[in-house]
């Protein structure tokens, strides 16, 4: 029978649902929250289950209703569950205005999305009942029911609109008072009516395919035709295409589609590209980039690795993931993915999948590996933005919380820690977020005989389909993330993720590696069954794949739908037929759902059935080698002169240009969002992303650290240290060192919570993510795609790191409209670095606070700071005679590796470390400052100085942003010995100052021979830097 | 004299994710620690009068079972109630030691081990949070806190708030109080919790329910100040004592 249950907070408790809408109504429409006097949240559940009444109620109040908490309206069926009047007005009259005006907003899901919450109630029926109810259905929404007289019809459906639901996903209903104190929306008429369904629900008597003859088509009509169907082929593809094969069906064509798209293909980073240097006056440290070059992956990427041959290296580049040794018995992997496109979209589903989706690439990793970290990097633009927003984008704050939220469910409720991360705000992200998912994973390198990076299929072994079902949600993800973005973006490429079925899938995974049940394994991600098995087919030869065979969310999917689906929570494996009976039963005993789709073959062939209708008949070879490769233009004009310079007086400014600098999001405190991931979640974190002074006390305060480091192994004090570098406003002067500084930083960030460094077997690797605006369109956007990889690969090649993992997204730009007028919006040049190295023994891991008065501050490493490209930079004018930071890597390695424990026995000794990057020395400083509260004094060096342009170099050496550097602080009593073996080994220092205990820091200089000085309250510098209000 | 050492029992699946450090937080006690998961136990029928003395101590912990949907910790405990139909408390009179933690102490409430007059909701704030916080064992009814002081230990969760049915609420807590059940209390109030409750236990002191996960501080490199006293990064972390409580608990019942 029809049920519609609601559950309302009872109400002598407070409802933090609520308090939490009202919360996103205050930031995003403070006018409207102004409205709003009373607001209270009921779940809804529509539920049609075969059972009778009699047999419903009991088992409806033992799921749903918590006497203590709730009350429960279902109408009539369970009428004494709430107060007097047994229903909804119960809780109106609790509002403080009476007579109120009332309103409800419901929210329900639109067909076909996933929806956990009512998947978990069905379960839960079968749990209570001990009965498999396959045909009982059930969906999930919500009502928010708000009181206020001068709340208007227009004012709620802003709020529903731009709050409470994405209309992309979610649908909503603007009840009156009348409609809800009425019973009607309890009669089951009614509830069969609002049931979300998928309209067509006709099994398919035989599957649709279509055929596409492509002979007699123009140029025109071809590229028509891949823009209609989504398919992101270009012109030259489409007619590689059409050499091939005459007549194609739609499954064949979206094979390939999928196969060839940017997403999966890279190829632009395959491109043979023409590189001109046509600047004024060519800058030092990049002239050996060639004018001709054979793919910049080849040349940049791969090629350094080649060339930095680790004997802890296990596999790199060809699987999902980048393995390397941490023992003798076990290895760990890192991956890094970006899920840019559908974060744009819903920012919360996005992100989501973005984290789920990166740990199945773990999972899916060699022979498959435990999750064991997640690293998140957010670009968005200002969440204070108050300009005009072009249509069909969202503000930056919801896309800031969706994807906060979309990390909170993704990252917590796997149980996988969130132990490193960072945010960077830039208005130019308005049209793409860039939302990068990272994830560490831990496995022994041999399971059941076999060496972990083991990635072998054989002809005859099954091919399986574990976890999820496949939906209509997810088509064309990877084709439409190839392209921009624009108002008419598909909806279908927006999923949800279920992180409890994909939990259960990889358990059981886990489990059937250590019983050496499966050959191969890979996730089902970009592209879905056509990439996975695509992809395996190649190690085997063949497949000969049934789609037909496929468990699905519902009937009526085309085979094509089958074929490419990112339906979520999916991992393909081989599996050997002698095996494939005791795999399915252990997979039934963990709840965990498996379809037999076929076998591999070594036949050269991917072909593909709908039951026994041939719908794709594809050659291997074509698939994986057969699309045109691209050519990439590319043209440098040199760096640009600084825009509208102005002096500035370093005595006037400093004190309020260190406060907003501290106050800027970039630089700001994180706390707010970190404290809602998990990050010590298996209980291995040793560097949390936080350091945290008297933790449980009211005193206790927080500041920043550098990156994680976690405990993998019971048995082994080593640690595994994850940092990250990203400065993508360096783009704006040269990518080059934009590239160079994302990996300076990233190394530097590493090495500061207690990286090893520097000696042959220091495991230490890089993963380097590319965000670029489309740079096939720009020769200058070329230009900046070139430098950055060389640039990267010149610091890489310098430091002795070798890159593992890696992914590139080349179409981060919109194109839409603002205000009736066309609107191009493209990302800056984004390189994000990630570092992972093992710390050989975490008692040497490090947080960058300074812990004792008395304490001595250095400056260690480079000392050349730029206020060009700096954080300063971006809020005010700078000098015309401000510099750049260039590199020395000389200089780097020499440092690194005395951090890093190669060359040295003193840097046990550093009591804290913590790198020089957004606001430069004195925001550092203030950084290592902010948790403990003591003070410091901070003494410019009078040979920092350069009398003749005094006022730029004391604000460069205060806030300006170069390479190399760390603030350091060291006991009195050490100082001495740790002096000697710096000079000794020739790591460049400066002695800064002291940590002192009187509350302030107190910066000073000389100008001539007066000696000058200012003070500030570090009481200041944390309210500064801990300023809040971005979000919920 | 492995014969000696008691057995823990260690419950997975469905979203349950804190089992490994659970176990070794067992083990470094002392015990033998097994994670099973709760499909094999219910397919094995394993019932409740043949786990002591063959377990000495059953854990449910820490996790997001089936999600959080619905409820925190819900339908974990219609599992467990209609898969295994365990009396946990027959259980402990048995001389079984329990505890839940997190998202396992939250289906020890669903499952109704403290009473019908008590649930656990969303944290007042109504958000998530993982901060470390002190807490302080009250009474000596406590099997798993005999003996502790005041501790630092990581909270990590969303649905932290305990709250009393609003009409018995004085005469529950009165009564709670006076049976040692109210056995754990924060200082500062990181939830919203009545009473600043972090954890309860059952009339018999032996099955705890803790809202801060003590199995994620056996190690003082767990601690979020370790580095400022490096010298002791090999010491055990305070949760660990919880876990040699049950050891001794556990051999003095065997």
């Amino acid at each position: 029978m029809y049920a519609r249950i609601e559950i309302a907070t009872k109400p002598e408790f407070t409802d933090p649902a609520a308090h939490g809408l009202l919360r996103r109504i205050e930031l995003a429409h403070p006018e409207i929250r102004k409205q709003i006097r009373w607001a209270r949240w009921v779940d809804v559940y529509w539920l049609d289950v075969p059972m009778s009444r009699e047999e419903m109620i009991p088992v409806i109040t033992e799921i749903f209703w918590d006497r203590v908490l709730q009350w429960l309206f279902s109408g009539n069926l369970i009428p004494s569950a709430a107060g007097k009047h047994g229903g909804v007005l119960d809780l109106l009259e609790t509002a403080p205005q009476r007579p109120g005006k009332f309103w409800a907003l419901e929210r329900r899901y639109r067909p076909g999305v996933t929806d956990n919450v009512s998947k978990t109630a069905l379960e839960a029926f079968e749990i209570v009942t001990g009965k498999k109810m396959p045909e009982a259905e059930a969906a999930s929404g919500s009502i928010l029911l708000l009181e206020g007289s001068a709340l208007t019809e227009e004012s709620l459906s802003t709020i529903a609109r731009s709050v409470l639901c994405n209309e992309l996903i979610e649908t909503w209903t603007l009840l009156s008072e009348k409609e809800i104190t009425s019973s009607e929306r309890f009669y089951p008429e009614r509830i069969k009516r609002d049931f979300p369904r998928l309209s067509s629900r006709s099994t398919l008597a035989t599957p649709k395919v279509d055929q596409y003859n492509l002979e007699n088509l123009t140029d025109a009509e071809l590229e028509k035709l891949s823009q209609k169907k989504l398919w992101a082929l270009s012109l030259e593809e489409m007619k590689a295409i059409r050499e091939k094969y005459k007549n194609p069906t739609d499954v064949e064509i979206e094979v390939l589609a999928q196969t060839w798209s940017e997403h999966c293909k890279h190829k632009i980073f395959g491109a043979t590209v023409s590189y001109t240097d046509s600047s004024q006056s060519p800058t030092g440290s990049d002239q050996e980039i060639p004018n001709v070059i054979d793919g910049l992956f080849k040349e940049t990427i791969s090629g350094t690795t080649k060339q930095l041959p680790k004997p802890w290296l296990l596999s790199v580049f060809h699987d999902n993931a980048g393995i390397v040794a941490f023992d003798e018995d076990d290895a760990f992997c890192i991956k890094v993915e970006t899920h840019n496109s559908p974060s744009a979209l819903d920012p919360y589903g996005g992100a989501l999948t973005g984290i789920v989706g990166v740990n199945r690439d773990i999972l899916g990793c060699g022979l498959g590996a435990r999750p064991v970290f997640n690293t998140n990097v957010f670009c968005v633009a200002d969440p204070a933005y108050s300009g005009s927003l072009p249509d069909r984008l969202l503000h930056p704050r919801r896309i800031l919380d969706g994807v906060r939220r979309g990390v909170e469910h993704g990252g917590n409720k796997s149980g996988v820690p969130t132990i490193n991360g960072a945010l960077v705000f830039d208005d130019r992200y308005l049209g793409k977020p860039l939302v990068y998912c990272g994830t560490g994973g831990f496995m022994p390198r041999v399971s059941a005989g076999r060496k972990c990076e083991t990635k072998e299929v054989q002809a005859g072994d099954h091919i399986l389909m574990v976890g999820g079902r496949i939906g209509k949600d997810g088509i064309h993800g990877a084709t439409f993330s190839s392209l921009a973005m624009t108002e008419s973006s598909p909806m279908s490429a927006v999923q949800l993720g279920d992180p409890i079925t994909q939990k259960r899938a990889a358990d059981f995974i886990l489990e059937a590696r250590e019983m050496g049940l499966y050959r191969a394994i890979t996730d089902n991600g970009a592209g879905g069954l056509s990439s996975s098995v695509g992809e395996m087919a190649g190690l085997s030869g063949g497949a000969r794949m049934d789609v037909g065979k496929a468990r699905t969310k519902y009937p009526g999917l085309k085979p094509f739908e089958l074929v490419v689906s990112e339906s979520q929570e999916r991992m393909t494996l081989a599996v050997q037929p002698e095996k494939v009976e005791i795999f399915m039963a252990l997979a039934e005993r963990r709840g965990v759902e498996v379809s037999d789709l076929g076998t591999f073959t070594d036949s050269g062939r991917f072909e593909i059935f709908y039951n026994d209708l041939m719908v794709a008949d594809l050659s291997l070879e074509f698939l994986h080698k057969g699309a045109p490769r691209l050519h990439l233009n590319a043209e440098w004009k040199g760096r640009a002169p600084i825009q509208n310079p102005a002096a500035m007086r370093f005595d006037a400014i400093a004190p309020d240009m260190l406060l907003a600098l501290l106050t800027h999001p970039n630089i700001a405190s994180k706390e707010w969002m970190i404290r809602q991931y998990d990050h010590e979640v298996q209980g291995t974190s040793v560097i949390k992303p936080l350091h945290t002074t008297s933790p449980g006390t009211s005193s206790a305060m927080s500041g920043p650290n550098d990156g994680g480091v976690i405990k993998p192994k019971v048995n082994s004090t080593s640690g595994i240290a994850v940092a990250c570098g990203i400065n993508s406003k360096m783009s704006d002067v040269d990518p080059y060192l934009m590239a160079q500084s994302a990996v300076d930083e990233a190394v530097r960030n590493a090495l500061c919570v207690g990286a090893d460094f520097g000696r042959e077997d220091s495991v230490f690797a890089l993963v380097d993510n590319f965000c670029w605006p489309d740079p096939m369109q720009d020769p200058a956007k070329g230009a900046a795609l070139v430098r950055a990889c060389y640039g990267m690969k010149n610091a890489a090649m310098a430091l002795g790191a070798p890159f593992v993992s890696g992914k590139d997204s080349m179409k981060n730009d919109f194109r839409g409209r603002l205000k009736g007028a066309d609107v191009t919006i493209s990302v800056p040049p984004t390189l994000l670095v990630t570092a992972v190295a093992k710390v050989s023994d975490i008692v040497n891991a490090r947080s960058a606070d300074f812990k004792y008065q008395g304490d001595v501050i250095y400056l260690l490493g480079g000392s050349e700071f730029g206020l060009q490209g700096s954080q300063l930079a971006q809020m005010k004018p700078i000098p015309a005679d401000s510099k750049v930071g260039e590199p020395d890597w000389g200089l780097a390695r020499k440092v690194y590796s005395w951090i890093g424990g190669a060359t040295g026995k003193e840097q046990s000794k550093l009591h804290s470390l913590h790198d020089v990057s957004e606001g430069g020395m004195l925001a550092s400083v203030a950084e290592s400052l902010i948790a403990r509260g003591f003070g410091a004094v901070i003494e410019i060096p009078a040979a920092q100085v350069n009398e003749a342009s005094r006022d730029t170099s004391l604000m460069e050496f205060s806030f300006g942003e170069g390479f190399h550097s760390f603030v350091a602080s060291v006991s009195d009593s050490d100082s001495a010995s740790i002096e000697a073996e710096w000079t000794a080994l020739g790591v460049p220092f400066i002695r800064l100052g002291k940590v002192t205990g009187t509350g302030n820091l107190e910066v000073k200089w000389t100008e001539g021979t007066a000696p000058k000085h200012w003070f500030m309250d570090v009481k200041r510098l944390r309210a500064a830097w801990r300023k809040e209000g971005y979000w919920e | 004299m492995s014969i000696l050492k008691p057995k823990a029992l260690v419950i997975t699946g469905d979203g349950i994710n804190c089992e490994v450090e659970t176990a070794q937080a067992f083990r470094l006690a002392g015990f033998d620690a097994e994670i099973r998961h709760l499909n094999d136990l219910i397919s094995e029928q394993l019932r409740e009068d043949q786990l002591f003395p063959r377990y000495s101590a059953l854990a449910f912990p820490g996790g997001f079972s089936f999600g959080d949907d619905l409820t925190s910790g819900k339908i974990l405990a219609l599992k467990i109630r209609h898969g295994l139909g365990w009396d946990l408390a027959r259980y402990a009179e048995r001389g079984g030691l329990v505890i839940g933690i997190c998202n396992g102490f939250q289906a020890l409430i669903r499952l109704g081990v403290f009473g019908k007059d008590i649930s656990i909701t969303h944290n007042s704030h109504g958000k998530f949070q993982n901060h470390w916080i002190k807490v302080t064992p009250f009474g000596t009814a406590c099997h798993w806190l005999k003996g502790l002081g005041t501790m630092d230990l990581p909270i990590r969760h969303g649905e932290g708030r305990l709250i009393f049915n609003p009409s018995r609420r004085i005469e529950v807590l009165g009564k709670m109080d006076r049976k040692g059940m109210t056995c754990l209390k924060y200082e500062g109030d990181p939830n919203g919790s009545d009473m600043g409750l972090a954890g309860l236990c059952d009339m018999s002191g032996r099955i705890l329910g803790i809202m801060p996960h003590p199995e994620a501080f056996v190690r003082w490199t767990s601690h979020p100040e370790w580095t400022l006293t490096p010298a002791r990064a090999n010491a055990p972390g305070q949760g660990l004592s919880l876990f040699e409580n049950a050891y001794q608990e556990a051999m003095r019942a065997l």
